[in-house]
């Protein structure tokens, strides 16, 4: 599924799985992105070019949530060639820009009416093409070119080269585009985060700039920042978030009707069962009956109680504020 | 080609409707709960209540509750291979789907009665929500955007219909829902800004009987809700959800999903109708008779398709016809249904994106909550506060049971284009918590909510029995019986992967049975003790 997607793109597919209750350490999901990134992300076609997908283009497979070959749009669809499509930007840019606009989206309001192209990405007829089969008939019918030509002096392979520009843009219209990507997330103000970070989210109780946090702001980029502060067992954006340090775990302390007592990192809960695994390494697991008390205990308790109090504005001063701490 | 108008007069050299040579059809009318030994949609009955009179199982045995047998699949892994649908009991054979296979199971022991395989040309093989069975036909969509009718008795194919293009990024996901002589089937897909539209087919010859499309048309006082045409014509509002029919209004209900552009909403300025919409259509007609908008200019992907609950309730002492909904976006929402008219709006679970409600009863978007470049909180998070998995409601209890999930996510802008197209923005990172959750439909209270531990949520649908009992899933693929009244856990058992469907229950030969889905196995519970 999802051949192609980017790190940041498989990193949020990891993400969503987390969201929906994966469970799995930092590391392991870091280890999955990774995984998943290499056997199928955008490079992997020159490592396994057997098994590559055969939709979309090396620069933007189609997305697909299917097995296989099965994902969005038909199996049958356009496959795209790169270098075709590099030379039909070529071909847009001197013949077509003018009236369907810089991303192919549609003339600009402010042209006049009858220089108003349509928007090429949501058209039919180019959703329906393949390799220009039905975007040079279309043109030869004397379509106006902005050279003054007519569509029909276009030759073949110039046809076939703005089919491949025109579904590549479609291509990276889907979710799965390789241009969409977060921009600067750096807005907020680092003396507001410091003063927040101080008071209000008495997140000096646990953390110190010239502690645990020196150097983050050197560490990681600002997107991971506010991803790892807001969810501390998410993974973040790109390299820098793979690369963020573990989770700490979620710990349990079992009293047993007898009184005693087992502890150690939580392996899985329920209203019927708890499992532990505890300092040595041993895993045990127990029935939750009336006379057994479970106690849970998260090292991030505080980071969830937050989630309720930050207003975004102090989300991105805070965010400004480890940045800073280089 | 794609119809821009109205459909409600037959196009496409369509055949009259009522034709004496079809089979006998299901009758609404003798529809009001599912029969004892039937389940004879995959919504139980037309209401979408899920809730069964059998009572066998109950609140005091509940815990001699035992395996009878169980059916797997074996079709792969994934998403392709969940089993989401609520199979479809009819004469002693139970009928589900999962993309591209279908398969008719003997309901006493679980063996293959058939299986029938579709040779797929593409689309998000996503998930099948069920199977729709009229007379001695099988109604399902298939990924690549073919309904298709089989023969109940042996699986072979009796016609198929085009119902999407695969190329604008539809796909078929829907269970069909048979009323008279129509088979209601919706379009999925929200890759590309294309617009959402149901259809309903002739059951006999497949052939599309009318097409309702979810936006209004140019000139139209909707029509104001969208800034241009051509973003309205390209504004999404597909119909992947449940449906619901009134037999005595004749009326079928389901939601809408969410607007296009999904993330990046500035090319989309107003309240983008008909999209995450509460929608009451004419089934022999397709016209619109009412619609009630859950999600005005949603920006958060919370498709509005959560399953539509009929409720012959009672508000102020007087009985009244209602329909509930617990929408994704966080809201329970209790409307009357002779008309669309707002009774109750109430949270349900975390929502931070609204500054209150309109004189209509719909939640007002707050600007500030909407995706931004730099990243907004909030809640819920894109999966949502509920989802597809269906609800259930017990009018022994008067409560509305959810499997409801608090989550936390941050949506960005990626796409700062004057005109943003497709999806243009995601959301990030997350937090989340589930619980089932009892809520009383007169005032929207929650009466009770049982916490499931662990991170993240099931995403299971519910059962309610007049046994006094609840059945759904928790967070550790435990399929779980709570007691209705006060939602405290009676009995489970674990099924080994996530529970997939919402389960369903029917007497044969005297014996109660209780079947369920997780991942690619169906499993059959029953008091087998003598």
């Amino acid at each position: 599924m999802g051949k192609g997607r980017s790190r940041e793109q498989w990193t949020a597919v990891v993400n969503a799985m987390v969201a929906r209750g994966a469970k799995a350490t930092d590391a392991e999901l870091v280890q999955i992105a990774e995984y998943l990134t290499a056997k199928l992300g955008p490079n992997s076609g020159t490592e396994a070019p057997a098994t590559r997908a055969g939709r979309g283009s090396a620069s933007a497979p189609v997305a697909g949530r299917g097995p296989g070959p099965l994902g969005a749009g038909a199996a049958n669809s356009h496959v795209v060639d790169d270098a075709g499509a590099e030379r039909g930007k070529a071909v847009y840019t001197a013949e077509c820009i003018t009236c369907h606009g810089l991303n192919g989206r549609g003339g600009n309001e402010t042209l006049p009416a009858e220089q108003r192209g349509p928007d090429l990405v949501r058209s039919v007829l180019v959703l329906h093409d393949r390799y220009g089969n039905e975007i040079g008939p279309f043109l030869a019918k004397n379509h106006p070119l902005r050279s003054g030509r007519k569509g029909s002096s276009l030759t073949q392979e110039q046809v076939g080269d703005l089919a491949h520009f025109l579904h590549q843009t479609v291509y990276y219209t889907l979710r799965s585009g390789p241009m969409l990507k977060v921009q600067n997330i750096l807005t907020g103000d680092p003396k507001a985060g410091a003063a927040y970070f101080n008071g209000d989210g008495k997140c000096s109780t646990c953390h110190s700039p010239s502690g645990d946090l020196a150097g983050v702001g050197k560490k990681y980029d600002a997107p991971t920042l506010q991803t790892k502060f807001l969810f501390p067992r998410s993974v973040g954006f790109g390299r820098a978030g793979a690369r963020t340090a573990a989770a700490k775990p979620v710990t349990v302390t079992v009293t047993l009707a007898d009184g005693s007592v087992a502890e150690g990192v939580l392996d899985r809960l329920d209203d019927f069962n708890v499992s532990l695994r505890d300092a040595q390494g041993q895993y045990k697991s127990f029935k939750i009956t009336p006379q057994v008390k479970v106690v849970k205990h998260d090292p991030y308790a505080m980071h969830v109680t937050l989630l309720d109090q930050y207003t975004d504005k102090n989300i991105h001063d805070i965010v400004a504020y480890l940045e800073s701490l280089k | 080609m794609m119809l821009t108008k109205f459909v409600t007069k037959p196009v496409f050299g369509l055949v009259v409707l009522g034709s004496g040579l079809l089979l006998p059809a299901l009758e609404p009318s003798k529809v009001s709960g599912p029969p004892k030994d039937a389940w004879p949609m995959t919504i139980g009955d037309y209401s979408g209540r899920r809730f069964s009179p059998l009572s066998k199982i109950n609140d005091s045995n509940v815990n001699s509750l035992s395996l009878a047998w169980v059916y797997r699949t074996n079709s792969g892994s994934g998403f392709a291979s969940s089993i989401k649908a609520t199979p479809v009991l009819v004469d002693g054979i139970l009928y589900f789907s999962v993309p591209d296979k279908v398969w008719a199971v003997d309901a006493r022991t679980g063996h293959e009665v058939w299986q029938f395989s579709w040779t797929s040309t593409g689309g998000i093989h996503i998930g099948s929500r069920g199977v729709a069975i009229s007379g001695n036909s099988l109604y399902f969509e298939t990924p690549d955007c073919h309904l298709v009718a089989l023969n109940t008795k042996d699986g072979k194919e009796r016609w198929r219909s085009s119902i999407c293009d695969l190329d604008q990024m539809y796909f078929g996901s829907a269970a069909p829902l048979v009323i008279n002589n129509h088979v209601i089937a919706g379009v999925s897909g929200d890759d590309l800004d294309a617009p959402g539209y149901i259809e309903s087919h002739d059951p006999e010859t497949g052939k599309l009987q009318w097409r309702w499309y979810a936006h209004p048309q140019p000139g139209e006082p909707e029509a104001k809700t969208w800034p241009n045409t051509e973003a309205m014509l390209h504004g999404g509002g597909m119909t992947w959800g449940a449906y619901a029919y009134d037999s005595e209004l004749n009326l079928l209900y389901f939601g809408t999903g969410n607007p296009q552009p999904v993330i990046a909403g500035k090319g989309r300025e107003g309240d983008n109708l008909y999209t995450e919409s509460i929608i009451a259509l004419n089934p022999d007609t397709g016209k619109l008779a009412w619609y009630f908008q859950v999600s005005p200019h949603d920006t958060h992907d919370w498709d509005g398709v959560e399953a539509p609950v009929l409720i012959d309730g009672e508000i102020d002492g007087k009985p009244r016809k209602l329909l509930a909904q617990a929408s994704r976006n966080g809201y329970f929402f209790v409307l009357d249904r002779t008309n669309g008219k707002n009774i109750v709006t109430k949270t349900f679970a975390k929502a931070n994106w609204a500054k209150g409600l309109d004189a209509k009863g719909q939640p007002i978007p707050n600007p500030a909550k909407m995706p931004q470049i730099d990243g907004v909180l909030v809640s819920p998070n894109q999966a949502g506060a509920a989802n597809w998995p269906p609800p259930s409601f017990s009018p022994l209890t008067g409560l509305f049971y959810v499997n409801a999930t608090d989550a936390y996510s941050v949506y960005y802008i990626y796409d700062n284009d004057i005109k943003p197209e497709g999806w243009g923005g995601n959301d990030h990172g997350g937090w989340s918590q589930s619980a089932l959750r009892a809520i009383d439909y007169k005032t929207g209270q929650i009466k009770w909510s049982h916490t499931w531990e662990g991170t993240g949520g099931p995403r299971s649908g519910v059962l309610s029995t007049a046994g006094n009992l609840v059945f759904a899933a928790d967070s550790s693929s435990n399929f779980v019986a709570l007691d209705a009244q006060k939602g405290q856990p009676l009995w489970h058992t674990n099924l080994g992967t996530g529970m997939s469907n919402a389960p369903m229950t029917y007497e044969l030969d005297g014996t109660q049975y209780l079947v369920v889905a997780a991942g690619d196995t169906l499993f059959g519970f029953a008091m087998l003790a003598k």
